[in-house]
């Protein structure tokens, strides 16, 4: 019974040293927890915290650090645990999928109007934060798909650069001038290059020969229309008709970045630091060419951030949320690289484009915001768009499939998914 | 009563020493296994609560998920060939290094090496190998004259090339041959020889019949291996077409989909339904290696 008594008393023991687990500091300050994405902006964040800890003594912020690809993930199954955190950074892809989670900030928003600015915001940028006239979100940083291009093999090839009355066919035309240089082809350089294995391009190209993935109440897949086939053959036709761009693997390493990539179409923002590091690469964007529909079709991507519904601080975490859109700091994010949502910030680089940073034709940027369009506002979009529709298209670039192939049979087993397992909760029918 | 209180004794003892291996099993392996099975029948995105459709998840898998059924045939393509081929290899580097040779010792630990690179870091080296304009294997077919595909983005040489990647990692199942190969006793060789056995003849009829059980063991551990790749693919999806099991479901193995089903998309219902296909075949797959290893394996 001795052996029996000291088994019983260790595991008494253990269960009493396992409650003595760390305990949270409590110093009079309200907490916010702020979960964010671990990327290259990590030390600046860091700063950013203590600045803010510095100018609010009353509020402490607690970053929950989590790897950027499991952010979703992450923060479901907290949020499922009642654990959410109190402040949440939303791409406008995923606004859709965490609207039912958010906290309606519409009438802090108006209460602090003009402490925020909130007529300095971009038009565009607002519509992306809201839903049905109602705020979830404050953006603080954005992407808007442009034509990227090298000026260096536009002079090797004596083409002239993009203008803003560029159409498909001039960009057709250029990258085949392009193909005509002596080391063109593989392993060499080329007019454009294809964006493979997600959304990016291939709807840019959609959109603006007047094409659409859903119909109007997001209930339907709408890929096999003529328009959207006509986007898909110009992207699957750079390849397989006109020959400008590699199939996928035939490209350069880096793409763009390689400066073997005349043209890139869409592109993203963030590449930029990337682009600007790179000795000798002269490059400058453009609006998109316009397309058979117009200008309309390029995209436009909000980084924002919203309280979660369930947040025990919603106002410490407004003054965070108020502090992060801040012209200062939305300023600082220009200086690293990024876009500014704000005018008044734009205006004030615009003005003072010294002929050195690149872009330098930042006036396209943020003239290309006009005819940008958000995505699909739907809770199946990532999903669909992915898992359902991308590999069709991912077999038409590989010539497996036509585009007419590629488009009737992503848009049957879309609808299928949607008839079936689709959750069918597009915005218009969450409940937040 | 002396008879009944020893096994009472004895019975308190198996409790107290097997209890947490049982409660772990009831509470973490069992009991989430059941509630998965439930869960098979249900709509469920973890944050609402799950919804009975009764065997919609199950019809929805076999008849319209236009991901399942690639994704039995990626893995299904992967087992009938990768396993006889990594199963053969691994024989034959076992049977060389059972003979006496120098340096032994450092063959053994050179061909099992492999083994122990991480997955990642095992695919980021053989990304490389592949690369279709500077990669090792293209430039060595050119020297034939012959253009290699570009391997990783092609819907046809990506299995392929994931099943020649997977091939590298030999060292457990040769291992565990060359124990089985110290095992033959040499006596039964001299006697063959005797009888005018050859190599041939004493590796058909003396080495493989000794070693079939180590065969047997081998190839119901590489079934069910196969039955669950996941990580090799993962990584290689990811690291060529941003998407895992691309290009174009070309490398979508079954276990990858029923992940990205549950942990990207949240469908745990559907999750459910296709872990539990899986368990089902794997224990049929396994019922047939045991009935059918009653024809060629010697205990």
């Amino acid at each position: 019974m001795t052996v029996l008594r000291s088994i019983l008393a260790a595991c008494a023991l253990a269960a009493v040293l396992a409650g003595c687990g760390p305990r949270p500091v409590d110093d009079g300050r309200t907490e916010v927890r702020w979960m964010v994405p671990v990327r290259w902006d990590r030390p600046f964040i860091e700063d950013f915290v203590r600045r803010f800890e510095a100018d609010h003594p009353d509020i402490r912020v607690k970053v929950l650090w989590v790897p950027a690809t499991q952010y979703q993930t992450k923060f479901k199954t907290l949020a499922a645990a009642g654990q959410a955190p109190d402040l949440v950074e939303c791409g406008d892809v995923w606004i859709a999928y965490m609207l039912s989670f958010m906290y309606d900030v519409t009438e802090l928003v108006e209460r602090d109007r003009a402490e925020i600015g909130l007529d300095d915001f971009f038009p565009e940028v607002l519509s992306a934060c809201q839903h049905e006239g109602r705020y979830y979100f404050l953006a603080a940083g954005m992407n808007v798909s442009l034509l990227y291009y090298n000026k260096s093999l536009f002079d090797r090839a004596g083409v002239a650069y993009p203008t803003d009355q560029w159409t498909w066919d001039d960009y057709i035309a250029a990258g085949n001038k392009i193909m005509e240089l002596p080391d063109a082809g593989r392993g060499g350089v080329w007019g454009g290059d294809v964006e493979t294995g997600w959304w990016g391009e291939w709807l840019i190209f959609v959109r603006q020969a007047g094409g659409t993935i859903f119909n109007e109440d997001l209930t339907r897949c709408v890929l096999d229309s003529p328009e959207a086939i006509a986007g898909l053959a110009m992207y699957h036709d750079r390849i397989f008709k006109h020959g400008f761009a590699p199939a996928p693997g035939y490209g350069p390493d880096n793409q763009f970045a390689s400066g073997k990539i005349g043209m890139w179409y869409g592109g993203h923002t963030e590449k930029w630091k990337t682009y600007n590091a790179i000795p000798g690469l002269d490059w400058d964007v453009q609006v998109l060419p316009i397309g058979p529909n117009g200008r309309e079709g390029g995209e436009i991507a909000i980084r924002a951030y919203g309280i979660t519904r369930t947040s025990r601080n919603p106002e410490a975490a407004w003054t965070l949320m108020k502090y992060m859109v801040a012209p200062e700091h939305i300023r600082e994010n220009v200086q690293r690289g990024g876009l500014s949502v704000r005018r008044s910030v734009a205006e004030e680089f615009l003005r003072r484009t010294d002929g050195q940073t690149r872009p330098h034709n930042m006036a396209a940027v943020y003239q290309q915001i006009r005819y940008a369009l958000p995505l699909p506002r739907s809770t199946d979009y990532i999903e669909l768009s992915l898992n359902i529709i991308q590999p069709e298209i991912d077999r038409m670039i590989r010539g497996d499939l036509t585009p007419e192939q590629a488009a009737a049979n992503a848009t049957r087993a879309a609808n299928r998914f949607l008839d079936v397992v689709g959750s069918r909760r597009h915005l218009g029918d969450a409940k937040p | 009563m002396k008879l009944h209180r020893e096994r009472l004794r004895e019975g308190i003892w198996f409790f107290l020493m097997a209890g947490p291996a049982l409660l772990g099993f009831l509470f973490l392996v069992l009991g989430p296994m059941l509630y998965s099975f439930y869960l098979s029948f249900t709509s469920y995105n973890v944050v609402d609560p799950p919804r009975w459709v009764g065997a919609e998840n199950y019809l929805y898998l076999i008849q319209d998920d236009p991901a399942f059924w690639p994704s039995v045939k990626v893995t299904l393509i992967y087992a009938g060939v990768q396993i006889p081929l990594s199963l053969m290899i691994a024989l034959g580097i076992a049977l060389l290094l059972n003979n006496q040779v120098k340096a032994l010792g450092a063959f053994r630990t050179i061909f099992y090496l492999p083994s122990l690179l991480p997955a990642t870091a095992s695919v980021v080296i053989w990304i490389w190998i592949f690369h279709p304009n500077y990669g090792l294997l293209n430039e060595l077919l050119s020297k034939f004259g012959i253009a290699g595909p570009a391997w990783l983005n092609s819907t046809t040489w990506a299995l392929p090339a994931l099943i020649i990647m997977t091939l590298w990692s030999f060292g457990g199942a040769m291992i565990v041959f060359l124990a089985g190969l110290q095992g033959v006793p040499r006596g039964l060789y001299e006697a063959a020889s005797i009888d005018g056995a050859n190599a041939w003849h004493r590796f058909r009829h003396v080495t493989i019949p000794i070693l079939s059980p180590v065969i047997f063991f081998n190839l119901v551990m590489g079934v069910i291996g196969a039955m669950k790749v996941f990580d090799q693919a993962y990584v290689f999806g990811a690291a060529m077409d941003k998407v895992p099991g691309g290009p174009a479901r070309a490398t979508l193995f079954y276990v990858l989909h029923l992940f990205q089903t549950a942990f990207n998309y949240f469908h745990m219902g559907l999750a459910s339904a296709m872990a539990w296909m899986l368990f089902a075949v794997i224990a049929l797959l396994t019922w047939l290696n045991f009935r059918l290893g009653r024809k060629w394996v010697h205990h």
